[in-house]
């Protein structure tokens, strides 16, 4: 099959299928069923009709590039090495409405930098203007197929599950948790059908982002995806805390978004395209004219796509070197040939790189596209929507938080990498490091079962950063991709829990598993899948295999750079704590007596609709990190989308110097890899015992440790005072200056329009006034004197018509002496 | 010359210059004719009257369609060489595009008031004919007052369109506030007339001619010489008593007095013939005597330099009376429960807006001739926007009566839930009225506001105009209140409990006309361009 045709259209599909159950829900979804119930049914259909046509297009794809045991290194076989990416058929590939780009030519063996097969074009041009082209378009590499792949598995399992869980939507639903102010409780019509339009849109704008071909496109969808976390979170939105939580999720996300436009500016006004992949268009003679795409500008193939600043930014530093150029060409005659400074500008560009210039345009465009990130996957300083985002339903919470928009950020940088300087990287790394430390810490006191999920998330999200960060672009991935499986199984474990106990403090549970065998077992899964629990060397869960490629990555750097080993430190003090809250997790809630007999008497096991997605997530989490004898696995795949000239050592950074990115294959050096393996394995095992000793056995009070640590506790209990600390830098200016102008707009404002309208009041009150005693009261004289005089009603209408004839005479008297009062020059004779 | 040759040169004028010329009023006097002959037949006795009427107003809006499209520099043929103007009659009437087009206009809104009130269904079967010749013979005489020429002109024109006017107000014979209407509709004309007869007795005496344009050459001469106390008093004094006759077919404050009373007493039929034909017909006269008076056609620059006095006064005598009637008409607007008496206000405050265009173009005439065009013009595409928004306002009034039997304000309440159609009509209508955009009030209020700040920017009067768009700008804002209440209480008002199911649907044939009559309202607003190219086409009369 040819895959540049074939890809495009079934992903396309599976893209848009979302999006066509949106629109039927949108317009039919009270119609359809019973209270909406069949919305379930169309939104699940649709997304169903994704999932198969990603798993379509999943065949396709290695059906044209098989995968083999590449350069692995997070797979169980960990000899393999070297062997370069896969053949494609390059060339022309057609497509709707744009033309297609076929690339993956094998670059000449060894070190070279190998090019990974992939398709980009246009469906549908929106805007073109100049250089710019806005247009929805693909890219279409193994990375992009794999996440269709994962995300619409993953979104599938969480509709199945959905369906059961917001039954209670179907009819009308009375809110315990909103007073209403005669102290009732809001009773409302259920909003079944809004639920699932909002996931199916959900859906759409997520693949949007994964299969954009140009960054104005993904921008589109990362709005979208922003604005259907809005509805989702806030779903219960007459409760105080839903609608909050969705406004900060969307404020918070916005401000990164403030970042994300200057790297887009930046990267536009500088190199004027936006699309990832090169394009042919046809100019206005006719002839067909290369565009290069952003990452061949960065890294084009004349350097063995070794990184530099493209010549766009250089010149765009240098303006005032071209200025001069332009002055010298023009004073030595040749003023008027453009091609001329073309020339000698073109001739100089190299020397300008040389001296450092346009570096800085192209750091800042890597950090702002980065800050877009750091706001929809929650890293520090913007992590604290996301554990208020628990707010929305627990299925909201399982889709945001693992294949949706968290992992949106972290796709976005594994996306974006080839255009990322070692500097970016670096800081990326470090913000990727506090991320995961402060969220692990806040996690090991959170008793609400869903903010330790939360925090885990967070933390979890620092991990794959800083893995991006220290070079480990296929270990971020990894994680990111067997994160999304155990990270949305966790979340419906505990939606069920949930579900089963009506509360989510952990406090009030212990005991379940007796009851809820299914979900307490699936969960443990999770637990053991995210503390990447194994034997080591031998076999293990998904998390395993993706912990440990972290972990060696940044013992790598560690090792490249000596002074910046703390990194490696972070990673594994990490670790330990994921492993001390999760078994905190688990243990509180399944294991022990019950805490609640009054919880535990009513608690049961969720009905087969919901264990059943449980059941398929655990299975994944314990195998999506498996290599198949062969070669083919997740790791293989991802390294297979590696993109061209990442592979190697990236060395130097202006800002900070002497860094060193190791290349990611020396992460599975022996000596490293050993190191790292048997870390990881010492660092979990050492929190689960401790999460044992604390929680299981009892041995130590958690209650002792929390008062022996009381102003420790207290700091990690108020989650390090952040909320406290926006609210005072950020909101609290924010509401007095809104209070200020909205005080100023009641005070002045609004004090001077009724002022205006007081006063025409007034003149028309004078008015009526007049009319009312001047006129009425002379014809009323009138009136009345005729009456008095015992006179009739013929007589007195004679009368009023006597006063408005005078009235005529008297007009006219009254303007002439009006007019001559006024202006006497006229009467000057 | 002999009697023989004069007889000769008049009969030839009359014949081949006058009457093909004077096509339309030939067709409503004929029709005029024909409807009483009809009416004393037994033969043909069973002729629906309106029919006959129409058919004669079809002709005269043929022929002044005619007339307008014929003439040299109309949208539709080359620029004229020379200037359009043809002294009628020996110069008691004139032909020019200001004739030919407020002509149109008069025939134009005939074409729709006699099928507004053959739906409307008053007059009654029995009163049709007296109705028809009475609206012919008053429009003849409107279409006599926008070519007047000559002061005997004038005050016939004014008369001839009054009389049959008080007789319509009287229509209702079996109501006693109709009566009561016509009578003080009557005595009121009548002492109007007076002062305006006595102004232009002053004005000829003075001047010692009848002829417009020669009272305007001689007036500049008795400006120029330098005046004499008791002349320029006896000009000032004739000046004011003519603009008193003209106020009160404008009724203009303060000779608005007659205004309310008649709209309350009288049908709602007759109040949209008095506040859309007779106000243009007294617009266009005014816009006559302003400009003809104080910057005659084909004037030299010395003769337009004697008459700035006169422009002086002018301008400020219209402009005194516009400012005056905006204000007191939307002010007084506030508290009325009736409609009819509040549209009434209302026809007040729309005359002040029309002659702060007259004061304007009046200003204008001397210094910039084609700014004076454009006051003009703006004032009759005024008068073509206002044609259409006001008689949709009465229609649906009228209709609504025929259904609700009220015109109270209050009877309104909840029309949104039975016949929300007609409310979105009736809010158009409003919105309209106001001035607000897109619909075709704006426009026309709008081009009417530009000449008055065309004047302030050539710095031609300027205090005045500077005070007179301080007016209507705020006077724009006072008229919002009282005409959002009608539409505040058609919405929010809970109905009365007699309400009958749908007043007004707008699938039925008052609904279509309805919406006939709305529709120009919005195309007016956005496709403004052909009615504003005839419009200055007819303000460019006098340069």
């Amino acid at each position: 099959m040819d895959a540049a045709a074939t890809l495009p259209l079934l992903l396309g599909l599976a893209w848009l299928a979302p999006l066509v159950s949106f629109v039927a829900i949108l317009f039919y979804g009270p119609r359809m069923g019973p209270h909406g119930r069949n919305a379930a049914t169309v939104a699940t259909a649709a997304i169903v009709t994704s999932l198969v046509l990603s798993l379509l297009a999943a065949g396709v794809w290695l059906g044209n590039h098989p995968v083999t045991a590449a350069v692995a290194h997070g797979g169980g076989d960990h000899g393999a090495t070297g062997i370069p990416g896969a053949d494609s058929p390059g060339g022309q590939g057609p497509g709707h409405g744009g033309e297609g780009h076929a690339v993956g030519e094998h670059a000449s063996g060894g070190h070279g930098a190998p090019v990974p097969p992939s398709y980009s074009g246009d469906w549908y041009t929106l805007y073109e203007a100049g250089g710019l082209t806005l247009s929805i378009g693909w890219w279409i590499d193994a990375l992009t197929v794999m996440m269709f792949v994962v995300v619409t598995l993953i979104a599938t399992c969480i509709h199945v599950y959905a369906s059961g869980y917001m039954h209670d939507e179907l009819h009308d639903v009375t809110d315990h948790e909103v007073h209403l102010a005669d102290g009732s409780h809001l009773h409302r019509p259920g909003r079944f059908p809004r639920f699932f339009q909002a996931l199916s849109l959900f859906c759409f704008s997520m693949l949007g982002i994964v299969i954009a071909g140009n960054l104005a496109m993904v921008f589109i969808f990362w709005e979208l995806v922003g604005i259907c976390s809005w509805f989702l979170i806030g779903f219960y939105y007459e409760r105080q805390s839903a609608s909050n939580a969705a406004n900060k999720a969307f404020i918070v996300n916005r401000v990164g978004d403030f970042g994300m436009l200057i790297g887009l500016m930046a990267l536009w006004g500088a190199l004027g395209t936006l699309h990832f992949g090169d394009r042919t268009v046809v100019d206005a003679s006719g002839a067909p004219v290369a565009r290069p795409g952003l990452f061949s500008l960065v890294r084009p193939a004349s350097t063995g796509h070794a990184l530099e600043v493209p010549a766009g930014m250089v010149e765009f530093a240098a303006a005032d070197e071209v200025a001069a150029v332009v002055r010298t060409t023009a004073a030595q005659g040749g003023g008027a040939d453009p091609g001329a400074v073309a020339a000698t500008v073109a001739s100089r560009v190299d020397d300008w790189r040389a001296r450092g210039l346009g570096r800085w345009l192209l750091f800042i465009a890597g950090v702002g596209i980065f800050c877009g990130c750091v706001g929809k996957s929650a890293q520090f300083p913007l992590f604290v929507w996301l554990p208020d985002a628990m707010e929305g339903p627990t299925p909201v919470s399982a889709l945001v938080h693992s294949a949706t928009m968290v992992a949106a950020g972290v796709y976005l940088v594994g996306r974006f990498y080839p255009v990322l300087t070692p500097d970016v990287l670096y800081v990326i790394a470090w913000i990727g490091a506090i991320t995961l430390f402060i969220a692990a810490t806040i996690a090991l006191v959170a008793n609400d079962i869903k903010r330790v999920l939360a925090y885990s998330t967070v933390s979890q999200l620092g991990y794959m950063m800083l893995a991006l960060g220290v070079g480990g672009w296929a270990a971020g991935l990894f994680h990111l991709v067997t994160h999304a499986f155990f990270k949305s199984l966790l979340f419906l474990c505990s939606g069920s829990v949930i579900h089963a106990c009506h509360t989510n403090d952990m406090r009030k549970m212990g005991g379940l598993a007796k009851v809820m065998p299914w979900t307490a077992g699936t969960m443990l899964v999770g637990c053991l899948a995210i503390i990447g629990a194994g034997i080591p060397f031998v076999i293990g869960t998904s998390g395993y295999y993706s912990k440990d490629a972290i972990l060696a990555q940044a013992l790598a750097f560690a090792n490249a750079n000596p002074g910046r080993g703390w990194l490696f430190g972070a990673v594994a003090g990490g670790a330990f704590l994921t492993a001390f809250y999760m078994f905190r997790l688990w243990f509180m809630t399944f294991a022990g007596e019950p805490r609640d007999h009054h919880i535990a008497e009513h608690a049961h096991e969720s009905p087969p609709v919901m264990v059943r997605p449980l059941v398929v997530l655990a299975v994944l989490a314990v195998v999506a990190g498996w290599t198949l004898p062969g070669g083919f696995g997740l790791a293989n795949l991802i390294e297979q989308a590696r993109p061209a000239g990442t592979g190697g050592m990236e060395q130097g950074g202006f800002l900070f110097s002497g860094l060193v990115v190791p290349p990611e294959h020396e992460s599975h050096e022996g000596a490293v890899h050993v190191t790292a393996t048997l870390t990881a394995f010492a660092t979990a095992a050492a929190g689960v015992l401790l999460a044992a000793v604390m929680y299981l056995w009892g041995w130590v009070s958690p209650h002792v440790v929390a008062g022996a640590l009381r102003p420790a506790y207290e700091f990690l209990a108020h989650r390090w005072y952040f909320d406290e600390l926006y609210h005072a830098i950020f909101v609290a200016p924010v509401l007095a200056v809104s209070a200020l102008v909205s005080g100023a707009d009641r005070g002045i404002i609004d004090r001077i329009i009724d002022g205006l309208a007081w006063s025409a009041r007034c003149l028309a009150g004078f008015d009526a006034w007049i009319d009312k005693w001047v006129v009425d009261g002379l014809v009323n004289a009138t009136a009345d004197v005729t009456w008095n005089a015992g006179l009739e009603l013929k007589k007195f209408q004679t009368g009023r018509l006597r006063q408005y004839v005078t009235f005529i005479a008297l007009g006219t008297v009254a303007l002439f002496v009006l007019l001559s009062f006024l202006y006497r020059s006229t009467f000057a004779g | 010359m002999n009697l023989g040759s004069l007889l000769t040169s008049s009969l030839s004028d009359t014949l081949q210059v006058s009457l093909p010329l004077f096509r339309p009023e030939l067709c409503l006097a004929a029709t005029v004719v024909l409807l009483l002959v009809c009416r004393m037949l037994p033969v043909v006795r069973w002729l629906d009257s309106a029919w006959i009427a129409l058919g004669g107003a079809v002709f005269a809006a043929a022929y002044a369609w005619a007339d307008l499209r014929g003439l040299p520099g109309s949208p539709w043929l080359p620029a004229a060489t020379a200037l359009n103007r043809h002294e009628l009659f020996t110069g008691l009437l004139v032909f020019d595009p200001f004739t030919a087009y407020i002509r149109l206009l008069l025939a134009g809104f005939l074409l729709l008031y006699i099928p507004f009130t053959k739906i409307s269904g008053i007059p009654g079967r029995e009163e049709e004919t007296d109705f028809h010749v009475l609206l012919l013979g008053a429009v003849l005489g409107m279409c006599l007052m926008a070519s007047a020429n000559h002061m005997l002109t004038v005050f016939m024109a004014v008369e001839m369109a009054s009389v049959p006017s008080y007789a319509l107000a009287g229509f209702l014979k079996g109501r006693k506030a109709s009566s009561e209407a016509a009578l003080k509709y009557a005595v009121y004309g009548a002492g109007a007339a007076g002062i305006m007869l006595y102004g232009i007795s002053l004005l000829v005496g003075v001047l010692g001619s009848f002829h417009l344009p020669t009272m305007a050459a001689r007036l500049s001469t008795v400006l120029a010489a330098g005046s004499t106390g008791g002349v320029t008093t006896a000009l000032v004094l004739g000046g004011l008593m003519l603009a008193v006759g003209l106020a009160f077919k404008l009724s203009a404050v303060p000779f608005h007095f007659w205004c309310p009373d008649v709209f309350e007493g009288a049908a709602a039929e007759v109040g949209a013939f008095l506040s859309v034909a007779s106000k243009a017909a007294a617009v266009a006269l005014a816009v006559r005597l302003g400009c003809t008076l104080t910057a005659p056609p084909l004037a030299d620059p010395a003769q337009l330099a004697g008459l700035a006095d006169a422009r002086f006064y002018g301008a400020h005598l219209v402009g005194l009376l516009a400012a005056l009637s905006c204000t007191l008409g939307n002010l007084a607007a506030y508290g009325q429960t009736n409609i009819k008496r509040m549209l009434a206000y209302s026809t007040i405050a729309h005359a002040g807006y029309l002659m702060m265009g007259v004061a304007a173009a009046i200003a204008l005439g001397g210094t910039d001739r084609a700014a004076s065009r454009d006051a003009v013009a703006a004032v009759a595409f005024y008068l073509g926007a206002y044609l259409f928004m006001n008689l949709a306002a009465f229609a649906i009034v009228a209709l609504l009566r025929n259904t609700l039997r009220s015109e109270e304000i209050a009877a309104y309440g909840g029309l949104i839930q039975s016949s929300p159609g007609v409310v979105v009509a009736m809010g158009l209508v409003l919105v309209s009225l106001i001035g607000l955009p897109p619909l075709a009030g704006f426009t026309a209020k709008f081009l009417v506001f530009a000449s008055v700040a065309q004047a302030i920017a050539l710095g031609v009067e300027k205090p005045l105009m500077i005070v007179l768009l301080a007016v209507g700008g705020l006077n724009t804002v006072f008229s919002l209140v009282y005409y959002l209440r009608v539409l505040g209480v058609m919405i929010f008002n809970p109905p009365p409990a007699d309400r009958v199911n749908e007043p007004l649907p707008l699938v039925s044939l008052p609904g279509a006309f309805v919406t006939g009559l709305v529709a120009p309202v919005v195309v007016l607003g956005v496709f403004f361009a052909g009615l504003y190219a005839c419009a200055q086409f007819a303000g460019g009369f006098a340069s």
